[in-house]
């Protein structure tokens, strides 16, 4: 035994009767007087063991008024069963919100881009109608004129609708952000549910009067590369490929 | 490479659907049909006499992985070119899809033309 146990458990009976079992213990080993053996290292024992339960006694009082101040915060309660279910539809809203807007500007570029496309058709068609026109009037100077500077108007007109286009594409790209911030607060969201389900469980053990209402035995999955694991954040470590050559990169040393 | 082929985009976020959607129509491509998950999408490649499958990863019914594996194990689709357009960015996951037979993977965010890359080497192998 360490000095600090000794320290901690003094024994309850003095000095003399100890010394007096250890040596009527040692005469009934030396003896065989097994009877005797037995009953002496009880009452040697039992001078300590009253501490001992003290002292067990004291930590199950110390474990019980912990469990009992967790239990009566109130604090707690209102967290696991008001503020983080809240906190979570906050975040189910923001998807919402991002659908809506998402939703509005692919309405808005899938609209425009036949627009575009008419603008780039229509010029085409008209030029070579000019021209028509210009050959079988090529004597008129004055005609050949405005056909060459409409025509140049009309060339114009072509490479702008065209470059219209490639920006509705752009545009229309740029909404991906929704599937990828969307995908990243769900498992937010996950989180957050394991969470409050774990801290109502355990306000549910230390106070059964509180009434909360999880169901239990729901235990976390840990994350699964299988079930999919969501967008990387750009910090992720080398296990992670970076970008789509990393991914052919990848694909071709496996043989693709 | 035929752009009256059907094709199947499964993905579980709608603006998703739309883009490679859109992105499809513009590469010439028409005959397009769409689901949200593999638990829908499974029985329309069964039925459907689909011709090319472009599918998500992440989605809750059944995800895309499992439905590349249901795929592979179905004597009618085993050969259904299939390709991953998905945030799921972990080696360890590209090198499962191709172990799982996938055609060709695209990592989220991407563009119009790794698109049409893709899809253009892959029927390069399969029409070869």
């Amino acid at each position: 035994m360490t000095q600090a146990r000794e320290h901690e458990f003094q024994p309850v009976v003095g000095r003399e009767k100890r010394l007096a079992d250890a040596r009527a213990l040692v005469e009934a080993i030396e003896n065989e007087d097994t009877p005797a053996e037995a009953q002496l290292i009880g009452e040697l024992t039992a001078a300590y063991s009253g501490n001992i339960f003290d002292e067990v006694g004291r930590m199950t009082r110390e474990v019980h008024d912990t469990l009992k101040s967790f239990a009566e915060d109130e604090r707690l309660g209102v967290l696991a069963e008001d503020e983080m279910p809240d906190a979570r539809d906050r975040l189910r809203y923001v998807i919402t919100l991002t659908e809506q807007a998402a939703t509005r500007t692919l309405s808005i570029t899938e609209d425009a881009t036949p627009t575009a496309e008419q603008i780039v058709d229509r010029s085409q068609r008209l030029k070579d109608e000019l021209a028509k026109v210009a050959a079988s009037e090529a004597d008129n100077a004055r005609l050949g004129g405005v056909v060459e500077s409409m025509s140049r108007y009309l060339d114009s007109a072509t490479t702008c609708g065209e470059r219209l286009k490639g920006q509705l594409t752009e545009i229309m790209m740029a909404q991906e952000f929704q599937d990828l911030s969307g995908q990243l607060l769900m498992r937010v969201i996950d989180l957050l549910e394991q969470l409050e389900e774990k801290l109502v469980g355990l306000l549910q053990i230390t106070a059964p009067v509180r009434g909360a209402k999880a169901e239990d035995g729901k235990s976390a999955p840990a994350e699964r590369a299988e079930d999919g694991v969501g967008p990387q954040l750009p910090s992720a470590g080398d296990n992670v490929v970076k970008n789509q050559d990393d991914v052919d990169d990848l694909l071709a040393s496996l043989g693709f | 490479m035929d752009r009256n082929m059907k094709i199947l985009v499964v993905d579980d976020f709608s603006t998703m659907r739309r883009i490679i959607k859109n992105l499809l129509k513009e590469l010439g491509f028409t005959n397009l049909e769409e689901a949200d998950d593999g638990q829908t999408a499974l029985p329309l490649l069964k039925q459907g006499n689909f011709d090319f499958l472009v599918t998500d990863w992440n989605m809750p019914g059944m995800t895309g992985i499992d439905l590349l594996r249901a795929v592979r194990a179905d004597p009618e689709l085993v050969s259904l070119p299939v390709l991953m357009v998905t945030a799921e960015a972990k080696r360890e996951q590209i090198v499962l899809a191709a172990q799982e037979g996938v055609n060709g993977y695209i990592v989220k965010p991407f563009n119009g033309a790794t698109l049409k890359a893709k899809i253009d080497k892959i029927f390069e192998r399969v029409e070869s």
